[in-house]
């Protein structure tokens, strides 16, 4: 990471252009090529710092308005397997362990799932649950968004100085 | 003003399309539209529009969250009155170590997300919020992440299409 790869993130924050070539318009700030810029691009992803380059999308706007985060209780029977088990799910869109707070609430594993309607949503989780013998668990449908960012923005919280 | 036109079909293939990586190549959409076997003045006008009605954010890169320096993040859900959901979460959602915050529909009522350099600024920002607020700690659950076993957000666009085979593990 130099100054311009973090200046380079910063510009892509805002998005790809939508021209027929980004990648030489996004230069064009930087004094660099399209090329350089697609090398830079490469690079971080190498390196592990560019995790994805995709389309983040508003699915509510597209009808996609059930969106539930689920909470389990580990099955014992799992032995530790549950949480890479529910990972394997395409229908799950992200997979997390977290602790616990004891005797007030015993769920360590979170998933996410998107629907059109509630009860899509619930039949996916019913599903899930059935075929990995998991009882205890609890939907929570978000009702309404607060607030929506990449956990990561390069000028408001980023500390990218290696 | 008109009203904005619901996508279609040809919007919905964009969109799958732009699910996977952009390709790092002179002129990318030109390649998604020959996958698509549409033009690229038709994809790029589509997404125009996608973007100004806010179904398409951005076409930005994800970055890793440890290499950015935040090593540490949780889930925090607060019990809050109705009443008195939209003035925390606009308090909430202030704070730049917060990302994600939700109305959820459960007793505990705004789930919200928080990363940071530590676990020790975390619980700072979470004792400020609770400070700020006046919510009991017994209103409130703290879930630090232990590990992420997948982030990996792909929407199934079609949904009068037969969904077979997203059910079953992968």
């Amino acid at each position: 990471m130099d100054p311009r790869d973090f200046e380079l993130l910063a510009l892509l924050e805002a998005g790809l252009p939508l021209v027929s070539e980004p990648y030489d318009e996004i230069g064009k700030h930087l004094n660099l090529t399209g090329s350089e810029v697609m090398e830079r691009i490469q690079k971080l992803r190498q390196a592990g710092i560019i995790r994805k380059f995709r389309a983040r999308i508003n699915q509510r706007k597209v009808g996609i308005t059930a969106n539930a985060l689920v909470a389990w209780k580990s099955a014992e029977a799992l032995d530790g397997t549950m949480g890479s088990l529910l990972a394997s799910f395409p229908c799950v869109t992200h997979c997390y362990e977290r602790l616990p707070v004891p005797g007030r609430w015993e769920y360590t594993l979170y998933t996410v799932h998107h629907g059109f309607t509630r009860e899509a949503v619930r039949a996916e989780v019913r599903a899930l649950a059935r075929h990995i013998g998991a009882r205890d668990y609890v939907v929570l449908f978000s009702t309404e968004e607060f607030k929506q960012v990449p956990n990561v923005r390069i000028r408001e919280n980023g500390r990218l100085t290696g | 003003m008109t009203a904005p036109v619901p996508p279609d079909r040809t919007d919905l293939r964009i969109l799958d399309a732009l699910q996977d990586d952009i390709p790092l190549v002179p002129r990318p959409y030109a390649v998604i539209a020959r996958r698509l076997g549409i033009s690229e003045e038709l994809v790029l006008e589509r997404l125009h529009c996608l973007r100004e009605a806010g179904i398409v954010r951005s076409i930005s890169p994800t970055l890793e969250p440890q290499v950015a320096g935040l090593a540490a993040s949780t889930l925090v859900a607060l019990r809050v009155p109705d009443e008195r959901i939209h003035e925390v979460a606009a308090i909430i959602s202030s704070y730049p170590q917060v990302s994600h915050n939700f109305r959820r529909d459960h007793p505990y009522t705004l789930w919200f997300t928080l990363a940071g350099a530590s676990a020790a600024e975390l619980k700072g920002v979470r004792s400020e919020i609770l400070l700020r607020t006046g919510i009991p700690d017994t209103d409130v659950l703290d879930l630090p992440t232990v590990r992420k076993l997948k982030i990996d957000v792909r929407f199934s666009f079609a949904h009068d299409d037969d969904q077979g085979g997203r059910d079953g593990p992968a």
